[in-house]
């Protein structure tokens, strides 16, 4: 489903990051990268998540490459494809859990059947996550777990076929970051979505079915 | 530590650079606005001072005979005692015409000169010759003339006797001539001299003093003398060298021999004596008696009757006693009449009642008949009345009196032949100072008994005369001129004033933007917080880095100030000339202006810091999620019904109703503008209510940001609301014509025209003879009244005179035609009156020599800063203080700039004005053209300028109106720069919201709907805004729009586009800007 083929990205400040790097991931599979800070972990799921584009090499979605898409293109993907999940939950304060949730699917432009279908399908992850009870508070009237959640659900809202998790509980203690992780899991699961977790968290990492860890721009096994 | 702690300043400096510059910009744009208008106001002052300057040239002393006339001599006297340079001048009114194509210039100053004028004011290579003038250059371009062509001028009569003095010839008191231009004379020539207060040039000519003087007087007069004193001499000094030197030949006296008794008498140029120096005369010479010799219409008895007798009152140690019903005839007369002692004899005369004669009787029993005292016999007890002493025959008297030819007896011409002017008849002096003595003096002679060398007349009275008994005055002109510049129309102020919406705006962006920058420093605080750094030293740190700011703005503001000034000053001299009246202001630099400018600016920068820094400080404790609160809409929903209700059922009334009060309007449309303000809160604050769902989700989405802060949705809207309320308000205040004006008690008075002549016109226009010797009985002049004002020179206290006045011109009115009309209406009027009409209080005396007077409000207010009940102190033409209490303000009116008061009074106080200069005219309003053409014409003598009553009280409207226009655009920039300062505002406050957008990016979001996201509230909050202030605008001044004026409704359309694109521009800018900013790495740094 997804094919990173030799992806190399440097910045000015930091020399090489990614180094012809290459990565597979099919339909369902879950992926942890690790590596220590600023190996080019989030630089590598900004990549993916078509929020960078690699100094060199392609990326292919589906047998498709995403670079040679357009801007207003590229947020189509993101919107159908990708779900992120950031270490800072980044919910709108100003809109309820509910809202925040079907943010994405306000993006582009859904038929009515296909917003009810999506507004069925939240509520059922909602329930799956245990956050319906908090549907119509405010992001400031949660507690972080609570709000990490709901971030999942957001990013799951579109049923996108890659959920992106860059550090997810990097903000966490420890009880909701085990949580948290069992959580994503599960969901790969049942859900069959493919997904790929940067974390610096051991735990996390073994959790997921393949474990890469990402040095000197390039991933190892 | 210091050093440290200014390292710390300076980094932060550097890198929060770009907001610093925004504050920079902001504090600087103050800077030159506050500076630019102060700049303004001392640039008017200076150049106030400095024409004042110019005008007045080496004239720093003023000796002034008002409206009578003096030695020239005194000038050369003065000088060689004292070491002053003097020159005496002869100041009158005129009017002149290019000879060769008739351009006329009407109210010219004119100045006969000796030579020494110019060498005066340092110039020696001027001289103007006799049947030659100088002209200013302003005058030479309005009569369109060169030098060597030729003008006629035609000036007022400078015959020392007053016109309207008993027996003074019958002349229309007008004099011409025809002069070749010599010079043309520009500022540094003396060309612009003037001794008035006005920042307007003069219109001057300057003619050789012999060519004033009436050709039959071969004595010089003058009536002004000029003193430079650079040695800085007292006016009490100068007035004292004065009075030292001071004969009676220098104020109009002359001493003379009786041929028949060998007496020596004093007597006057002005044919009558002023009773303060007969009073004078006879303290010093004990052995003087005074003579009031008069002109009888008619002596008549029983038997006969003697036509035009001169009757003489002399004191009873001269002639024998007789009682006040007594007279003695001469034995002449006693056989003209064929009477004797005892008989009844009646006696008529001509009482002068300002410049009306009317015809007195009085009845005597005769006395007794002339002896041999030679005094009966006495020819000289005539006074040298002009028209008369010089006669061959009675036939050829011009005795300012009707004389009926056919009264006059073959026997009167011969007694005429042999004895001229010897009194027939004689009364005691009491008496005939009861019966004759006049405004002009109480006797015509002052006798001296015996033997009496004229030296010891003269120097005996040599230093008694005091110089004001003559109407003398001194004034230091330089100093007057100088406090009339400093104390007068504010500049400064008016600008700061003007102004107020972009200050304002300043002030608010530059509120916005500290508070907004210090936000942006929360996590540097908190870490020198979490450092230990105490609270006052952050504090100071913060206050220390935006006080370099504000000196910084600050100083490269005042500069720009400077060049505000510069562009104020050029826009008073062309497109806002009205407010100016002239084009000589010229941009000055004051240095401690600048300071001021300067240190007000940082003290309202850094006041404005403090404020925010303490609210900042004291935030920076509780915790970031209190900011999100959420608001209940039910408080507001609550005020927006009981607002809405008011204000919708006052509008749909005002606009409604014919005549819809201004206060209706004004309530009803300030009540639309609190409801709107209301309503986009409420919009905002409903928005919590509702899940995101439906079709319109999207762009509730944007709504809720608002809905948790609306504060920022609700602030823009008052702030251009208010903006476009406020400018709207106050251009509604234009002023123009309005038909309730040109009615009776209207600012026109219901006149149709209104008249000004060079030359006073005596006759009473109203009168039978009056309109027939004008020609004024022609259908055109049909019910034609006339009120006509006698005038007093003075300044022009208008709104048209920048300087601070204090001798305005003074008006002579008659109240009772004003009151009978209805004319006029009053703003204001003096407290205690009683409810009396302040119009009939000009009839009425306040006290001894204390009088009424009324003004408009508007130069109470501002030209002469006084009040109703307050007093203005005059000098009468006798020099006595004359006190007028202001009885009423009037309601803006055509008498703006004059201070008017009875004319009985002015007759009383001003003798010697001789008719009237001031004219309101009415007629039938549909031949108001034809009335104006033929009026110039009937009085071309008398150099009349006539203009419709309405022009003449719109000509006030112009300063006003200008002010508004200054208002106007200074408020619509001050809005645009609000409006700018908005979007800069919302590029902070993007910066503030970027991680929101760049989420929606991720989210799947692209550009143009993040775009459409930000611009869809800020478009309804800028529409709301313009709408919130032009409707309720147009609603508050609806009773004005409706009755007037395109220029109203442009107005508003110029303001409402001009805000709207200006604000859709930075909108657009602003979202540009949102554009490039990369929010996916925000996305990538978060």
């Amino acid at each position: 489903m997804l094919k990173l083929e030799n992806i190399s990205k440097s910045f000015p400040q930091r020399g090489i990051v990614l180094d012809n790097l290459v990565l597979e991931a099919g339909e369902g599979d879950s992926i942890a990268i690790t590596g220590p800070s600023g190996s080019g972990k989030s630089t590598l799921m900004n990549i993916i998540g078509a929020l960078d584009r690699p100094d060199s090499g392609d990326v292919k979605f589906r047998g498709n490459s995403i670079l040679n898409l357009s801007n207003n293109e590229l947020s189509g993907y993101r919107n159908r494809n990708i779900g992120f999940v950031f270490q800072d939950h980044l919910l709108l304060n100003h809109l309820t859990i509910r809202e925040n949730i079907l943010l994405p699917l306000f993006a582009e432009k859904i038929s009515s059947n296909e917003y009810t279908e999506k507004l069925s399908y939240c509520d059922l992850l909602a329930e799956r996550v245990g956050i319906t009870g908090l549907m119509d508070k405010f992001p400031f009237q949660i507690s972080g777990g609570e709000a990490q959640r709901a971030t999942i659900v957001r990013a799951l809202t579109g049923k996108p076929s890659l959920l992106l998790a860059d550090e997810p509980t990097g903000s966490l203690d420890a009880k909701n970051a085990e949580n948290l992780g069992s959580l994503l899991v599960e969901l790969n699961r049942e859900f069959r979505i493919t997904l790929i977790v940067a974390t610096h968290s051991v735990d996390m990492a073994s959790r997921m079915a393949l474990h890469m860890k990402l040095d000197e721009g390039k991933l190892k096994v | 530590m210091k050093n440290q702690l200014l390292r710390f300043t300076l980094r932060s400096l550097l890198f929060y650079k770009r907001d610093y510059l925004n504050q920079t910009i902001i504090i600087a744009i103050l800077a030159a606005i506050i500076t630019g208008s102060l700049l303004t106001g001392e640039s008017v002052r200076q150049s106030l001072k400095r024409q004042s300057g110019e005008k007045l040239g080496k004239t720093d002393i003023l000796i002034s005979s008002g409206l009578r006339y003096f030695d020239p001599s005194i000038a050369d006297r003065l000088t060689s005692l004292q070491r002053i340079i003097t020159t005496p001048i002869l100041e009158t009114d005129g009017y002149c015409q290019n000879f060769a194509t008739g351009a006329t210039a009407l109210e010219i100053s004119i100045y006969g000169i000796r030579k020494d004028f110019f060498s005066f004011h340092g110039i020696d290579s001027i001289d103007i010759p006799e049947g030659t003038a100088a002209i200013n250059s302003v005058l030479a371009e309005q009569l369109g003339i060169q030098e060597g062509e030729e003008i006629i001028v035609r000036f007022r009569d400078t015959d020392p006797i007053p016109e309207n003095a008993p027996f003074a010839p019958e002349e229309n008191g007008e004099n011409s001539k025809v002069l070749k231009v010599a010079r043309i004379l520009g500022t540094c020539c003396a060309g612009n001299f003037s001794l008035g207060i006005s920042q307007v040039l003069p219109r001057n000519i300057f003619m050789n003093l012999d060519d004033l003087q009436d050709a039959d007087n071969q004595k010089s007069r003058v009536n002004r003398l000029l003193i430079a004193n650079p040695g800085k001499i007292s006016e009490s000094s100068i007035y004292n060298l004065l009075k030292e030197i001071l004969t009676i030949n220098d104020i109009g006296l002359s001493i003379r021999k009786s041929e028949v008794t060998g007496e020596k008498e004093i007597i006057s140029d002005r044919i009558f004596i002023d009773s303060l120096l007969v009073g004078r005369i006879l303290n010093e010479l004990k052995k003087g008696y005074p003579v009031l010799t008069y002109l009888a219409n008619s002596l008549k008895t029983k038997n006969g009757e003697n036509p035009y007798s001169f009757i003489a009152g002399l004191p009873p140690d001269v002639i024998s006693e007789t009682t006040e019903d007594e007279i003695i005839i001469s034995k002449w007369l006693a056989d003209d009449l064929r009477s004797g002692p005892g008989d009844e004899i009646s006696l008529k005369w001509y009482h002068q009642v300002g410049n009306l004669l009317e015809e007195r009787e009085k009845k005597f029993i005769i006395k007794s008949i002339t002896g041999n005292n030679v005094i009966y016999s006495d020819p000289s007890l005539m006074p040298e009345f002009p028209g008369i002493s010089g006669s061959t025959s009675c036939s050829s008297w011009d005795a300012g009196i009707p004389i009926l030819m056919d009264r006059i007896r073959e026997k009167d011409e011969k007694y005429w032949d042999t004895y001229k002017g010897t009194p027939k008849a004689f009364i005691s002096y009491e008496n005939a100072k009861k019966l004759w003595g006049n405004l002009f003096g109480l006797a015509t002679a002052i006798r001296f008994s015996g033997d009496i060398e004229n030296e010891i007349i003269i120097n005996t009275l040599k230093g008694k005369i005091e110089p004001s008994d003559a109407g003398i005055s001194i004034r230091n002109v330089r100093i007057s001129g100088e406090d009339a510049a400093s104390q007068g129309v504010d500049f400064g102020t008016l600008f700061l004033s003007l102004g107020f919406f972009i200050i304002l705006s300043c002030i608010i962006l530059l509120s916005f933007s500290v508070s907004i920058f210090f936000d942006s420093k929360k996590e540097q605080v908190k870490t020198y917080y979490a450092l230990g750094f105490r609270h006052s030293l952050i504090g100071r740190m913060l206050f220390n880095e935006t006080a370099i700011i504000s000196v910084a703005g600050a100083f490269s503001g005042v500069f720009t100030g400077y060049g505000v000034n510069v562009l104020i000053i050029h826009a008073l001299n062309t497109v806002w000339t009205g407010a100016v009246q002239t084009n000589t202001i010229t941009p000055g630099f004051d240095f401690v202006t600048v300071i001021i400018g300067f240190i007000s600016t940082i003290l309202i920068a850094q006041v404005l810091v403090m404020i925010r820094l303490r609210n900042f400080l004291k935030r920076l404790g509780s915790d970031s999620k209190e900011r999100f609160v959420i608001h209940s809409s039910k408080r507001n929903l609550l005020s927006l019904i009981l607002v809405s209700i008011p204000a919708i059922i006052l509008s749909v009334v005002s606009v409604l109703s014919d005549d819809s009060s201004v206060l209706l309007s004004f309530t009803g449309g300030t009540l639309v503008f609190i409801a709107l303000i209301l309503s986009i809160k409420q919009y905002y604050l409903t928005g919590l209510k509702k899940t995101l769902t439906g079709s319109e989700r999207f762009y509730r989405l944007s709504k809720r940001f608002y809905s948790f802060n609306p504060s920022q949705a609700v602030t823009p809207v008052i702030f251009i609301g208010a903006g476009i309320f406020a400018i709207i308000i106050t251009s509604s205040n234009r002023l123009t014509l309005s038909e309730d004006m040109l009615r009776n008690e209207g600012g026109t008075g219901g006149y149709l025209l209104w008249s000004e002549s060079a030359i006073p016109v005596k006759q009473n226009l109203n009168s039978e003879t009056g309109k027939k010797e004008f020609g004024l009985y022609d259908p055109e002049f049909k019910n034609i009244e006339v009120l006509q004002c006698l005038k007093l020179q003075g300044d022009d206290a208008s709104c048209l005179n920048l300087n601070h006045i204090k001798a305005p011109p003074l008006l002579g009115v008659d109240p009772a035609e004003i009151i009978r009309r209805g004319s006029f209406s009053f703003a204001a009027v003096k407290e205690d009156s009683e409810n009396k009409n302040p119009w009939m209080l000009l009839s009425d005396k306040a006290g001894t020599d204390i009088i009424y007077g009324i003004a408009d409000q508007t130069v109470l207010q501002w030209g002469l800063k006084v009040k109703t009940g307050d007093t203005l102190v005059f000098r009468s033409e006798k020099g006595k203080l004359l006190r007028i209490v202001i009885s009423g303000g009037l309601k803006s009116s055509v008498f703006q700039g004059h201070l008017i008061i009875g004319e009985k009074y002015f007759r009383e106080y001003y003798p010697s004005v001789a008719g009237s200069s001031v004219f309101l005219i009415d007629g039938e309003n549909e031949e108001t053209e034809q009335m104006k053409t033929l009026l110039s014409d009937r009085f071309s003598n008398y150099g009349l300028s006539v203009e419709s009553a309405s022009d003449k009280l719109a000509s006030f409207f112009i300063v006003t109106n200008t002010y508004l226009n200054v208002f106007t655009i200074l408020g619509i920039l001050g809005l645009i720069l609000g409006v700018f300062g908005l979007g800069f505002m919302l590029i902070r406050n993007y910066d503030i919201r970027r991680k929101e957008f760049a989420l929606l990016m991720a989210t799947g979001f692209n550009v143009k709907k993040v775009s459409k996201y930000i611009l869809f509230d800020q478009v309804i909050i800028l529409a709301w805004g313009i709408l919130t202030g032009t409707l309720s605008a147009i609603l508050a001044t609806f009773p004005s729009l409706k009755s007037s004026n395109v220029t109203s409704v442009t107005l508003i359309l110029i303001m409402v586009l001009a805000v709207f694109f200006s604000g859709m521009a930075i909108l657009y800018f602003s979202v540009n800007r949102v554009k490039r900013t990369d929010l996916l790495k925000q996305l990538k740094k978060d």
